[in-house]
């Protein structure tokens, strides 16, 4: 019986027709608030559709690496991407443009962090890190990991193992925030916008945790619009949702990523990110 | 039927059943007594293996799935006779004409529990009445009994030896019984040692022949060694 | 020597041993406390607690409900892969198989499988079903061994072997089975909901989201919806019911959405071939450079991953088998009916549920914050989630003890009477826990703690897929070898059936 109702599983995968491979599917991780995630991205799909007089569907990731599977993959034709991200899909997907980039994102930066038992002070010096214990975000972030974890080799002139006593992975920046305040790690990397927020909110004890440093400016999160959609969706496809994530203007939508608007972009804005993380070995 | 020549069958280094001959004929009700640990269940599973597709065998061990109803460990006696597909189907959801069947047998061996129950639930005596229903309703010529009514009082156990009788050509019984053997059976077997010590028809023996052949008192009900 | 009377047994021996093998690991793990001061976050999580949100989460019914439809949906898919398997088991080469199978994590089944069918729901029930599947196979043949041999013998001689099989041996062990299958059920609802944290769309999506982000409001509401819906098992999974639900699960799971044969190739024949072999098939590269840089990434991830990743899963695991023991011991003399008062075992079992419902993950977190982020936070969480474990499991069994009429409820009494009839069963379940122990290290390795896990998942987040398939082969070779070498061990310590698992069921 059991066994029946598992083919009729597997025979359905198959007899799935493919006419749904005409709705324009995208996704987003915004770098804070993930709550709500589905309600507040469908209201930009809402917006999408609109626009574009295509269905447009959002599909929920987890991760910046599973973004990019489901951009390779054909399961999404745009994305919110962040920096490093967006330089991985790219290679993989030949041919996909980045199209527009937050207002914020042609100048982002990260904050180094420090507990309070610390005896780093702020200073627009790169700090002597020798030694310390240390937290990136998660892996796969440009804010959290990739440009924090450059300029400190840059700096030092050492590899990051072997300037820490010990590395951490918080996994977010949110985390990285907690993990040093509490002083599980002494110093972490966070993206200055978290950072800012969460600061505005009262969520972080300033009498136990302070910026000591920030870096340098670099370009960050950007759509990034898959190669092939002027073949499915119609020639100036392209165009069109480029006009469109431009004209967002509703302070609704933009708050969910959150950004203050969208402006230009194209790839070779990112090929800083490219070589960094190819200097630290992140990309072959 | 059966020709057992210079049979010798061992546990590990122990001789149990040392250069035995014996044969049987069909028709015949041979009953094989001897005191415990004579090798009389070594000799009927050896029996057994000799007759496989001709006979019923209902070991003392007696082999019910504790697990499953009545019905499907009485059932089991009929698996060879039907397709692995019709088995599975009873396994699931027994079919009206083997339930009646099996309810008929039950009641002629005065079994009066509900079919549905798990045999896990019944007394020793219902137990051992489920195993002998099991080993009828597999419908041979032949029935191989092992002690199938030591946990059985004696008038139940007359009765029940009766329907084993009347259902079978040819009977091989091991017996703890002496006016059982006796009564019903016209041949008895006695093992001493690993060896025939008597084969004669039991027109001619009396009970004292026979004391030899018994652990205590002649004609007590039980006993579960062998 | 020979007059000596001895009392040191093999229990006890067994004992002495796991405690070695827990303490010389400790030796060489590494326990720092470092946290200094958690007091805020610590607070916040607190507050979280006493004022859960249970609005917070959108879509929460739907979460709710597919959790249970993919664990419903593995469970099913591994009962049909591994009912046959436990048939063959005693083949050297289906028990490695199996082995390599079971000793990857689900997160990680799902993290391949992703590659190949994206956030379809498939993903999830093959990330789950597969390497159940593989622990079925294993649990059932052993149980199947257990079958007594009487029935078969007696059964007409003609009898076809199926019909052989299923009356003369499976009748006998199925309530067993269907035992099993209630409590992997538990634990499928555990790894569903542990999926959500790679992006299916079950509890664990918004969970993980809330814990990592501090919204402690929302995390402790999805917390006590997960420990309520696990504790009532019994009550909603109803037998009967089981074929509706796997009906409405059929019915109700996300679009299986388009399988596409050629992310399948590639993701074989192009993304999992390691650099250089890569290079001379796909590339003009040449076969001897192809080959040399080959070897250079094969040393490289071996000397600076794989064994550095492997050493930190042992040590790791083996200080969390000898904890088990300990926090396994005390939990079932707190939640036993026969060491107190009938409001303690109750109050104890509640803390059972609870400690064996969070995923460790939550557990390692909240740790982490409290001592600091070296490998403490994970040794207890393993600890804790698989001792309250073992002790609720023991609970159960202990049901069925009458102690003798002079028994009172006190601990020396519970240690003669009680705890001697289960000890047999508590040091096999250790034994089998440790697997998954070592198994579930892989969550630690998402958090920062430098498991092998941690290797895998950097591989996965740098889409290094070959990276990923070679650590990957490492933590299931190190299973067998593992699954091997304890049976062996506990094989020649206690002669009886643990070695076999048979005491992991009942």
């Amino acid at each position: 019986m059991l066994f029946s109702r598992i083919s009729l599983l597997l025979l359905s995968f198959i007899l799935v027709p493919t006419v749904c491979a005409q709705t324009f599917t995208f996704t987003a991780i915004p770098d804070e608030n993930e709550s709500q995630l589905q309600t507040r991205f469908n209201k930009v799909a809402r917006y999408l559709e609109q626009e574009l007089g295509v269905d447009v569907k959002y599909v929920p990731v987890k991760s910046y690496a599973a973004a990019v599977t489901a951009f390779r993959n054909n399961q999404v034709q745009l994305a919110w991407f962040g920096g490093l991200s967006g330089v991985q899909a790219r290679r993989l997907v030949p041919g996909s443009d980045a199209i527009a980039q937050g207002y914020e994102d042609q100048f982002f930066k990260s904050f180094f962090i420090a507990h309070h038992s610390v005896e780093l002070v702020a200073s627009s010096n790169f700090p002597n890190l020798n030694g310390y214990t240390f937290t990136f975000g998660s892996k796969g972030s440009t804010s959290g990991r990739l440009m924090p974890q450059f300029f400190i080799e840059r700096n030092i002139g050492k590899q990051a193992k072997e300037i820490f006593s010990r590395i951490g992975f918080s996994g977010d920046h949110s985390r990285t925030i907690a993990q040093v305040e509490a002083g599980a790690y002494q110093i972490g990397a966070v993206n200055y916008k978290v950072w800012e927020s969460a600061v505005e909110k009262g969520l972080v004890d300033t009498s136990k945790v302070r910026v000591i440093w920030e870096t340098p400016a670099y370009p960050d999160y950007q759509w990034t619009v898959r190669h092939g959609v002027e073949q499915t969706f119609g020639s100036g496809f392209e165009a069109k949702l480029k006009a469109a994530l431009l004209n967002m203007k509703d302070p609704e939508l933009l708050a969910s990523f959150p950004r203050l608007s969208f402006v230009e972009a194209e790839n070779q804005d990112y090929e800083p990110i490219e070589s960094v993380a190819i200097a630290i070995g992140l990309l072959d | 039927m059966l020709r057992l020549e210079a049979l010798t069958l061992s546990y590990g280094d122990r001789k149990v059943i040392k250069d035995l001959s014996l044969s049987i004929e069909q028709g015949e009700k041979v009953a094989i007594v001897g005191a415990s640990g004579v090798g009389k269940s070594t000799l009927l599973a050896h029996i057994y293996t000799q007759l496989n597709s001709q006979a019923a065998y209902c070991a003392q061990s007696q082999g019910l799935v504790d697990a499953l109803s009545v019905f499907h460990n009485v059932y089991m006696g009929a698996l060879a006779r039907h397709h692995f597909g019709y088995n599975l189907l009873n396994l699931i959801r027994p079919q009206t004409h083997r339930i009646n069947e099996v309810s008929e047998l039950c009641s002629a061996l005065l079994l009066d529990v509900a079919l549905n129950k798990t045999v896990s639930e019944l007394s020793g005596g219902q137990r051992q009445r489920v195993a002998l229903a099991r080993a009828l309703y597999q419908q041979q010529s032949t029935f191989i009994g092992d002690e199938s009514f030591s946990s059985l009082d004696p008038v139940m156990a007359q009765q029940l030896i009766a329907q084993v009788l009347s259902r079978h050509p040819t009977v091989i019984m091991v017996l703890h019984d002496c006016q059982m053997a006796l009564n019903y059976f016209d041949r008895i077997v006695g093992l001493q040692d690993g060896e025939i010590a008597l084969d004669a028809p039991s027109q001619i023996l009396q009970p004292e022949h026979l004391i030899a052949f018994f652990d205590r008192k002649v004609g007590s009900v039980s006993d579960n060694g062998g | 020597m020979g007059d000596k009377v001895r009392f040191f047994g093999p229990w006890q021996r067994l004992t002495a041993q796991l405690w070695l093998l827990a303490l010389v690991a400790l030796l060489f793990a590494d326990i720092e406390v470092i946290s200094v001061d958690p007091w805020a976050e610590l607070s916040r999580l607190a507050l979280g607690v006493i004022s859960p949100d249970f609005f917070a989460t959108e879509f929460l019914l739907s979460a709710l409900w597919q959790t249970v439809n993919f664990a419903l949906l593995g469970v099913a898919f591994g009962i049909v892969l591994g009912g046959p398997l436990a048939l063959v088991y005693q083949h050297p080469f289906v028990a490695a198989s199996c082995a390599m199978v079971r000793g990857v994590h689900e997160l990680f089944w799902a993290l391949l499988f992703l590659q190949i069918f994206g956030l379809s729901p498939l993903t999830g029930i093959l990330a789950i079903g597969l390497p159940y599947g593989a622990t079925f196979a294993r649990v059932f043949h052993d149980i199947l061994a257990q079958s007594p041999s009487t029935t078969e013998r007696g059964l007409p001689f003609n009898t076809d072997p199926l019909s052989r099989y299923v009356y003369g041996r499976l009748g006998h062990v199925y309530p067993l089975m269907l035992a099993y299958i209630r409590y992997r059920f538990e634990c499928a609802l555990r790894s569903s909901a542990v999926l959500g944290f790679i992006g299916m769309p079950t509890l664990g999506f918004y969970l993980e989201t809330a814990f990592r982000q501090g919204q402690y409001s929302e995390g402790a509401a999805l917390l006590m919806l997960f420990i309520l819906l696990i504790g009532t098992i019994s009550l909603w999974a109803k037998k009967n019911l089981i074929p509706v639900y796997l009906l409405a699960a059929l019915w109700t799971i996300p679009d299986i959405g388009i399988i596409d044969g050629g992310l399948l190739w590639r993701f074989v024949f192009y993304d999992l071939l390691p650099p250089g072999i890569q290079g001379v098939i796909y590339t003009q590269m040449e076969l001897s450079d192809g080959l040399n840089q080959f070897y250079q990434w094969l040393a490289s991830i071996t000397i600076n991953q794989a064994l550095p990743g492997v050493f930190a899963t042992v040590i790791l695991a083996l200080s969390a088998l000898g904890l088990s023991h300990l926090v396994a011991l005390i939990a079932h003399l707190v939640a036993s009916q026969h060491s107190g008062s009938k409001y303690r075992a109750v109050a104890g079992q509640l803390g059972l549920l609870v400690l064996r419902s969070i995923p460790e993950y939550i557990l390692a977190f909240v740790l982490m914050l409290l001592i600091g982020p070296s490998m403490l936070p994970a040794i207890i969480a393993l600890a804790l989630h698989n001792g309250a474990l073992i002790a609720f499991l023991l609970v159960k069994q202990e049901q069925g003890i009458t102690p003798s009429a002079t028994y009172k409820k006190r601990a020396d009494f519970f240690a003669y009477e009680i705890l001697t009839r289960v000890y047999p069963n508590l040091m096999g379940l250790l034994f089998y826990r440790f697997e998954v122990m070592l198994r579930e290290t892989a969550i630690f390795g998402i958090l920062g703690v430098a498991t092998i896990g941690f290797y895998i998942d950097s591989a996965f987040a740098e889409i290094r897929y070959s990276n990923a398939l070679y650590l990957l082969a490492v933590t299931a070779l190190l299973n067998v070898v593992i699954d091997f070498s304890a049976r062996k061990l506990v094989a020649r310590q206690v002669e009886d059936s643990i070695a076999h698992g048979r005491s992991c069921i009942t």
